[in-house]
């Protein structure tokens, strides 16, 4: 009898990402949120024009700019998808198609906008 | 025909809000709010793209009470966040054997929590210190 090709698992490529956003977010989350949630909009210890126009267009248009929010916003919701999928799966909520498009989907759309804003907003 | 009657362990539909389990799933959803704080980031980009009017917009709710409040739950969640993630680094990782002898889960949940904090400790300190 012929062998059926093995069916492959993409677990692995969910997995990748929910560790990558998950260890990035344990090492510089708290840091993140001190510093865009409290120091800059607040003006403690960092210059009120900080968050100007201006400083943020020039931050996003920077290549390493784009790459650091391209990063933080997409992993972060990879991380999250993973979490919630399990999550979703323990309390018997959804089928498994509706919790796979309510998790990854989102997580995969948001990777993919977030790309095309840091494109809009040019080099 | 059998008369095989099995022990089915009765396991409650709603168990994972139980003890034991109950902190497994709040260490989950503490993972979820990490969505959140990445939204309030893309919503700003949404606004850097509208232009000048709507960035000032998104930076005066960014400074607002609501804000701060949202910003202090997620401070919390990431705290939690960063306290788990390094208690399950051991247990999920391959066993660490240096010198012959297994490194203590303990210490690698030290040493992650540790350079945790010198990395979230020195971006605070690269914004604050750098001359905007």
């Amino acid at each position: 009898m012929p062998h059926a090709p093995e069916k492959r698992s993409n677990a692995p490529i969910f997995w990748l990402l929910f560790g990558a956003g998950g260890t990035l977010s344990a090492l510089f989350g708290v840091g993140l949120i001190l510093v865009t949630g409290f120091l800059a909009p607040q003006g403690i210890g960092v210059a009120p024009e900080a968050l100007s126009y201006e400083n943020a267009l020039a931050f996003t248009q920077n290549w390493l700019g784009k790459a650091v929010i391209w990063a933080v916003i997409s992993l972060f919701f990879w991380h999250a998808a993973e979490r919630l999928y399990l999550t979703l799966k323990d309390m018997h909520v959804f089928s498994d198609t509706g919790r796979r498009l309510l998790t990854y989907g989102v997580a995969a759309l948001v990777t993919a906008v977030t790309a095309g804003l840091l494109l809009a907003i040019g080099f | 025909m059998s008369d095989r009657r099995p022990y089915v362990r009765p396991m409650p539909r709603d168990w994972w809000a139980r003890r034991p389990f109950r902190h497994y799933t709040i260490r989950e959803l503490s993972g979820v709010t990490i969505a959140i704080y990445a939204a309030v980031l893309l919503s700003g980009l949404v606004a850097l793209l509208q232009g000048p009017a709507a960035w000032e917009i998104w930076r005066g709710w960014l400074a607002s009470p609501a804000s701060l409040v949202l910003h202090a739950v997620l401070l919390v969640a990431m705290i939690w966040h960063l306290r788990t993630w390094f208690q399950i680094l051991p247990k999920t990782m391959p066993k660490l054997v240096v010198g012959g002898s297994p490194v203590p889960q303990r210490l690698i949940t030290l040493i992650g929590t540790s350079v945790a904090i010198v990395c979230s400790t020195a971006l605070v300190a690269f914004v604050l210190w750098r001359p905007f």
